[in-house]
């Protein structure tokens, strides 16, 4: 993509720069005089209209604090065939996934993400979006600490008719995170629970480090019938008091949704009450 | 606290009355397929009688085809059945209406909705259940609603299945869940870790969801129930009021009582013997270890234990039934602890202690033959590794409001 050609485009925009390109995606970081620094995508239509604008509509949706400001939406005609574009909030960090690769979070760490995601989560619920691809990539953690939620590409509105074809075998997510439900494309059973198991999954590779369906997996179709089958072990954090934090990340990764807690805002507030019990006073506990 | 409801049978109107009294409260839930209707009035006028008497009544509708007459010739059950047609339609509908008046008449703890015996747990039976579900809630019952949930014993194994159930019940308007498990083979004890797991399961998943259980046609195996928080369990005299079978409503000639053993219940193993083996154990001297703490309040084995052979003292049905039925009220309201984790660990102390009780029998020449618990010890113990696993966080955490 040419920079000048864009830069006209977007006159009120300055320094422009190729920030990441991938998949359908070309992701530009810029100066906004009113918002400071921002993030430009360009999500190519090709990959499917109607599924970009759900994408736009609950990063919309989902105000909150620790998911991207979108400030402006648009589409245009550009050398590389019709986008879509957005303006959003430009977070300095690194993905949680880059992170993992110096090693598990501390417990503390883990608490705050905790925290911090299913708060985001909550608000997705009551906007009834479900994300579908909680993962360490879809998860920045900024220069402060704080951890936030990216991407809604795969996000589900509940009253919206699904984009994903009934008929199709396996549904959309990422194998190792998504719940069993959301990868064999049970529709019907599809809510926040089904991010609930994604985000503890997630919390449980951050507290050891490693993906407990990845890890040595032979395979895809391996690490799906772990996901399916395979109990995980409960998490020995010896901060953890009477392991309520343990309790809570094996009611999340429950195979079935009625095994898990009924909605974000439960999980939510079961988090919220392990974070203001073992909140460690020297570091002034986690905000949301 | 887990209850013990008398799970009405043959030969029970006495018994209930009596237990009940000497109980100083209690429920029954009653059985058409043994009362005629003014018996059942009658009946429940005497128990309601009772300083804190309650009823219940278990419409039976588990197999709308049966020839069962004594059911059938009840004024609720339908003339005609089509397996298509009835729960569209005006036949579930007077059916339900029959039945919520029979409730009243008889003065109902809560309205124990009709529901199929399901085979298999398929869309069609899902779909009954929440027909008569969606149907009693429009009716103004004034009472809560308990939807009949009757499993066959492959139904009870289906782990999947079990789930399509609890989603269910996530979106029906029922206060509660009357649940029947088919024991597989016919067994009295269960053997079949993951037949118990699922009924667990299945019973904390619905009582996380806010709902009430009681579980009907139940024996001592099923004390374990305590760890899913399990309002009630259900239980009676014979064994086909231990353990629930669909034959037992399908078949008129089934319904003869043999005459059979006298079992005496020996709760500290949970086993049953025979008085002959009674008699080995004073032999052995080990019989007082058989006798039921005197905290259970149960005299109606005294006489097993005066030092007059076993066999000769005239212990009975009438007593083994209500001797049983006296220590499985002191052992249910026992199982359930202050947490879910000293619930945990009552049940296991249990089964601990009963394994230990019933190995030292064994090695006595005291043997229970048929009701043993032998086999069932680690089948509980399983079960309730698989409860902690699967449901543990989710009880733990809310069993203060269960």
């Amino acid at each position: 993509m040419d920079i000048p050609w864009l830069s006209a485009k977007f006159p009120q925009l300055s320094g422009l720069k190729l920030l990441a390109r991938g998949g359908q995606k070309v992701v530009f970081d810029a100066w906004h005089a009113n918002d400071g620094d921002v993030v430009l995508k360009l999500l190519h239509k090709a990959t499917g209209e109607e599924r970009l604008e759900r994408e736009v509509l609950a990063g919309q949706l989902v105000e909150c604090e620790r998911v991207p400001r979108i400030f402006e939406v648009g589409s245009f005609v550009t050398p590389i065939g019709d986008c879509i574009w957005l303006r959003e909030q430009r977070v300095h960090g690194t993905t949680l996934r880059t992170r993992l690769q110096s090693g598990r979070l501390d417990f503390d760490s883990v608490v705050r993400l905790g925290v911090q995601l299913l708060s985001t989560l909550g608000q997705a619920e009551s906007k009834r979006i479900v994300h579908r691809d909680i993962k360490p990539e879809n998860v920045m953690l900024d220069r402060g600490g704080n951890f936030w939620l990216l991407d809604f590409g795969l996000a589900r509105h509940l009253d919206l008719e699904s984009l994903t074809a009934t008929r199709h075998a396996f549904g959309v997510g990422t194998v190792g995170y998504s719940a069993p439900e959301q990868m064999r494309n049970r529709k019907r059973e599809i809510d926040g629970r089904a991010d609930l198991f994604a985000a503890g999954v997630l919390l449980y590779e951050c507290a050891t480090g490693t993906n407990p369906f990845c890890h040595g997996a032979r395979d895809q179709l391996d690490v799906l019938r772990r996901v399916e089958q395979l109990s995980l072990p409960r998490l020995p954090f010896p901060s953890d008091r009477n392991g309520a934090f343990a309790d809570l990340i094996a009611a999340l990764v429950q195979k079935y949704p009625n095994q898990r807690p009924r909605t974000v805002a439960e999980a939510m507030a079961w988090m919220n009450e392990i974070a203001s019990t073992q909140a460690n006073p020297a570091v002034g506990g986690w905000s949301v | 606290m887990m209850n013990l409801y008398l799970q009405f049978g043959h030969g029970m109107m006495g018994l209930c009355r009596d237990l009940i009294r000497s109980w100083g409260g209690g429920t029954a839930i009653l059985s058409p397929r043994d009362l005629k209707r003014d018996q059942l009035v009658k009946l429940s006028r005497e128990i309601r009688g009772l300083a804190d008497g309650h009823v219940l009544l278990d419409p039976q509708f588990y197999i709308p085809r049966s020839d069962h007459h004594r059911l059938t010739a009840h004024d609720y059950w339908p003339d005609s059945y089509q397996t298509n047609g009835f729960f569209g339609g005006l036949g579930m509908q007077t059916m339900m209406a029959d039945v919520l008046q029979l409730n009243r008449d008889l003065g109902c703890a809560a309205f124990i909705l009709p529901g199929l015996f399901a085979t298999t747990i398929d869309d069609v039976w899902i779909s009954t259940l929440r027909a008569t579900s969606e149907y009693a809630a429009t009716m103004n019952a004034g009472m809560p609603l308990y939807a009949t949930v009757a499993l066959s014993s492959d139904s009870v194994r289906d782990t999947a299945n079990i789930h399509e159930v609890l989603a269910e019940f996530e979106t029906l308007d029922v206060g509660g869940a009357y649940l029947l498990f088919e024991h597989p083979k016919g067994n009295y004890i269960v053997e079949d870790p993951i037949w118990l797991g699922n009924a667990l399961e299945l019973a904390a998943g619905l009582r996380i969801l806010g709902k009430s259980v009681v579980v009907g046609y139940a024996n001592h195996e099923l004390l374990c129930l305590a760890a899913a928080s399990v309002n009630a369990i259900a239980s009676g005299t014979w064994m086909n009021v231990r353990a629930f079978s669909p034959d037992r409503f399908l078949n008129p000639d089934e319904e003869e009582i043999r005459r059979k053993a006298v079992w005496y219940y020996a709760p500290s193993s949970l086993s049953e013997y025979k008085p002959a083996f009674l008699d080995v154990a004073q032999q052995r001297g080990v019989l007082a270890s058989m006798a039921p703490p005197s905290s259970y309040g149960s005299t109606y084995a005294a006489a097993l234990f005066t030092g007059v052979q076993p066999s000769s003292v005239g212990f009975g049905e009438p007593e083994a039934f209500r001797h049983y039925l006296q220590c499985m009220l002191r052992q249910a309201s026992g199982a359930r602890g202050s947490t879910f984790d000293a619930t945990l660990t009552n049940l296991r102390q249990m089964l601990d202690a009963a394994e230990q009780q019933a190995q030292m029998l064994k090695r006595n020449g005291v043997l229970p033959q048929l009701r043993g618990f032998a086999e069932a010890f680690d089948t509980v113990r399983s079960a309730l590794i698989t409860l902690e696993a699967t449901r543990g966080p989710m009880l733990r955490r809310a069993w203060a409001r269960l």
